[in-house]
């Protein structure tokens, strides 16, 4: 009796133990569950978090200007003339980004006698003629400017008394980089005095349409030291048309992307347009050929001759892509090289066509097996219902089996393209060379811009992560590219996910 | 009766000609699609044939267990190998887990519903990243969230999270391909979920899971993007030790070595280029052909029991 009692409370005592493992093992897996969505989750965060930089941009320009005598010889390239004065921001590129320097103070009057010399004096602030002769600055060096911020500057203008023209010329030439439109400033010069007596009708002029020129002002002498500030005085201002966010987003989607030089640019438009070209190139080879297998393989080929054709094709998918690469630098640029890109007056077989090539040959298997498992789950009452209607078995394929099995291919497509979007070793390695806008002007010019070394998105991630400093502003726009390409791709795969599942024939 | 064979005869004859004609065009079109995979399947063994072939002649034991010398353009890769080896074992073992765990829970617990479709969509779309996303991911969290520098912890990491969904979607594959009629036996025996699980589901799943996770491992290992932003170096210096200290160490793997040596102006000569894509290929393929031969014994002898 005892035995039995003890038994049961035994039995109890496993049975709870059982319900406790089974609670700890739905716990257990339940987490790893939720692991999976924090893994999107966390991606997305990060990305954004770390293109943070990206948004505390600074932004840079610059000035030259100088004045110029209206006789004789003149320097037209303004950074060689002695008498030029810098206004600049960040004149020097990455090395000068943090760096403020000031100006070199004027020399006295005396220091310019015998000198037949035209001066023009940048000074900060003080447009309204507060600032003291002694204080004059040469050259006014400044740290890149943030978008929010606007800035004065006022250049003085005079000449020596032994210049003896009666006009002379104020030159200027505006450094913005290579995308002016991008520069979130608003650049103009403005007359705010002249001398007593000059005769001059001018108000404003808008540097960023107009970042170089001249114009002829009546000589201004200055005889004494305090004469230097009573002339002409011009003042330059900057004006912010919109904050950082902005600016950096519309200088995000221009069409420069150059983050080493002068003044930094990040458009992220060429790299776009490099990798959905190299996409679509590839796509566009790719899934035909894979699809007409997926047929043959599926609806066609024995049985026995499947299973040694599908797992060859596939083998593919454990070649690394960083090898496949190699192979198409190697052996496949070369070709290129003297077939295509040697008869168009180019001398490189890296090249955008190259990389999509290899991309092509890349793809073929994912769109292959994705859309011949389509084909398969195409139920077979489908089969011999076109048979028992009399249609062959071209027929079938082509009235029953491929509308079944639309959705599924598409889906294989569309993942084929989330593929060649974000691969990155190929491009890395075939097409390494300065990111550039395809240019689509003629037949010619596009043919030419095909076989140009590109850039894509996935390998400028790559090769310039190496090069950064971390968080800083390049390092941030390169997480920005990192969340272009996750986007895009979550947003392929899911609606490829989305479409195959409403068409999944259900058994 | 007579009537009804004379309107029938010539329509027969009219059907088998018309006949004739489609099946003999279907054919022609089934032979181009024939063509097509062939040339398709050729291409494949070609490239990976030409690599064999260019790379074979480097390919000596000397090559494989020696250091690189005079700046990589002599000498081996075993530095190389010994880090994609050590990076793949790693990033087994740390996806292992969640992944099992993962697919348990997509086959068993998810359900058909809304959550169910959206874990699907999930780990699917996770799939389908590019891997230089999570690269991405792997530096700014492990590398410098963390502060753990480039180093093999990062890189196990960062592959790990890469291969999840991967693995994940293999072990619900394998667990699903379990019979049905297993898991109702084990429950009406009265074993509870975790026994069946544990005793039942698990030991019949196993050969999928495991070749499921030497597969995508393998190829993770062969990735070069998240390698590149979280644990690779091109030439480490210090001396190599088989302790804690390594976790914390960058480390030399072939993608690596392969995609940097390129960066830096192809210093590395051709022979020994094509012998190191070789030895990655290799690396792959026969981790590949490997975990598909051990799910085959595996199946084998679960059918002899």
């Amino acid at each position: 009796m005892w035995g039995s009692v003890w038994y049961v409370r035994s039995d109890a005592l496993r049975m709870r133990k059982l319900r406790l493992l089974d609670r700890g093992m739905e716990a257990l897996v339940y987490i790893a569950g939720a692991l999976i969505v924090l893994v999107v989750a966390a991606i997305f965060y990060y990305l954004v978090h770390e293109s943070r930089p990206a948004f505390d941009r600074k932004f840079t320009y610059g000035f030259l200007f100088a004045l110029q005598p209206s006789e004789g010889e003149f320097e037209k390239d303004l950074s060689y003339d002695p008498n030029a004065s810098i206004l600049t921001c960040n004149w020097e590129g990455d090395d000068a980004l943090d760096s403020k320097e000031e100006g070199l103070p004027l020399g006295t009057l005396d220091s310019f006698k015998g000198i037949s010399s035209l001066v023009t004096v940048a000074a900060n602030g003080g447009s309204n003629g507060s600032q003291a002769a002694g204080n004059l600055y040469r050259d006014e060096w400044k740290g890149p400017q943030k978008a929010e911020t606007a800035h004065d500057f006022v250049l003085y203008a005079f000449a020596t008394p032994e210049y003896k023209s009666k006009t002379m010329f104020l030159a200027w030439d505006v450094h913005t980089g290579s995308n002016p439109s991008a520069l979130p400033y608003n650049l103009k010069l403005e007359l705010v005095g002249k001398p007593a007596g000059a005769d001059l009708d001018f108000a404003s002029i808008d540097l960023k349409l107009n970042p170089k020129g001249r114009i002829k002002i009546p000589t201004f002498i200055a005889a004494t030291e305090s004469d230097r500030i009573k002339g002409y005085r011009f003042r330059i201002s900057a004006k912010s048309v919109s904050g950082t966010l902005a600016a950096t987003l519309r200088n995000f989607f221009s069409t420069v992307w150059g983050p080493t030089i002068a003044h930094p640019s990040y458009g992220m438009i060429p790299l776009l347009l490099s990798t959905m070209l190299i996409t679509f190139v590839a796509v566009a080879l790719a899934s035909p050929i894979a699809i007409a297998s997926a047929v043959y393989l599926a609806e066609i080929a024995p049985t026995r001759l499947r299973e040694i054709l599908k797992p060859l094709i596939e083998m593919l998918a454990s070649v690394p892509t960083i090898v496949l690469g190699y192979f198409g630098l190697m052996l496949l640029a070369p070709i290129v090289q003297k077939t295509i890109a040697q008869p168009l007056g180019l001398d490189s077989g890296r090249c955008l066509l190259t990389a999509a090539l290899i991309m092509a040959v890349l793809i073929i298997p994912t769109i292959l097996t994705l859309s011949e498992d389509a084909l398969r789950s195409v139920p077979d009452y489908m089969r011999s219902g076109g048979e028992a209607l009399g249609l062959t078995r071209k027929e079938t394929l082509r009235k029953v089996i491929l509308p079944a099995a639309k959705a599924g291919i598409i889906s294989a497509i569309m993942l084929g393209v989330a593929r060649a979007l974000g691969e990155t070793m190929i491009v890395w390695v075939l097409s390494g060379g300065t990111p550039k806008m395809p240019i689509a002007s003629s037949l010619t010019e596009a043919a030419k811009s095909m076989v140009q070394p590109t850039r894509g998105i996935p390998d400028t991630i790559g090769i310039e992560m190496g090069n950064v400093t971390f968080g800083e502003q390049h390092y941030g726009h390169l997480f920005l590219l990192g969340l272009v390409l996750f986007v895009l791709t979550l947003l392929l795969n899911l609606t490829a996910f989305k479409f195959a599942r409403r068409h999944e024939w259900r058994h | 009766m007579a009537s009804l064979a004379k309107i029938v005869i010539p329509n027969e004859k009219a059907l088998t000609t018309r006949d004739n004609s489609r099946e003999s065009r279907s054919r022609i079109s089934s032979y181009s699609l024939a063509l097509v995979t062939f040339l398709t399947a050729l291409l494949i063994v070609g490239i990976i044939g030409t690599i064999v072939w260019k790379g074979a002649p480097s390919l000596t034991w000397e090559f494989l267990s020696q250091s690189p010398k005079a700046n990589m353009s002599a000498g081996g890769i075993w530095p190389m190998i010994r880090g994609s080896l050590l990076l793949m074992g790693g990033t087994l073992l740390a996806v292992l887990p969640a992944g099992i765990l993962g697919g348990i829970f997509l086959a068993e617990y998810a359900g058909r519903g809304r959550l169910a479709r959206l874990m699907h969509a999930c780990v699917t779309s996770l799939a389908g990243t590019p891997s230089i996303v999570f690269g991405l991911f792997g530096l700014a969290v492990f590398v410098l969230l963390l502060k753990w520098k480039f180093c093999l912890l990062a890189g196990w990491l960062t592959l790990a999270v890469f291969s999840l969904p991967t693995v994940v979607l293999t072990t619900e594959t394998a667990i699903r391909s379990v019979p049905d009629s297993l898991i109702e036996g084990a429950l009406s025996l009265g074993l509870s979920k975790w026994q069946t699980m544990w005793k039942v589901v698990l030991p019949n799943a196993m050969p999928g899971i495991l070749s499921g996770l030497i597969l995508t491992t393998g190829r993770a290992a062969g990735e070069a993007p998240p390698i590149l932003l979280t644990a690779g170096i091109y030439y480490s210096t210090s001396k190599f030790e088989l302790n804690s200290g390594m976790l914390f160490q960058p480390i030399e793997n072939l993608p690596y070595h392969l995609a940097e040596g390129y960066r830096q102006g192809g210093v590395i000569p051709d022979r020994i280029v094509w012998g190191t894509c070789l030895s990655l290929m290799l690396f792959v393929l026969l981790l590949n052909i490997g975990a598909v031969i051990f799910r085959s014994r595996m199946r084998w002898k679960q059918l002899q029991h």
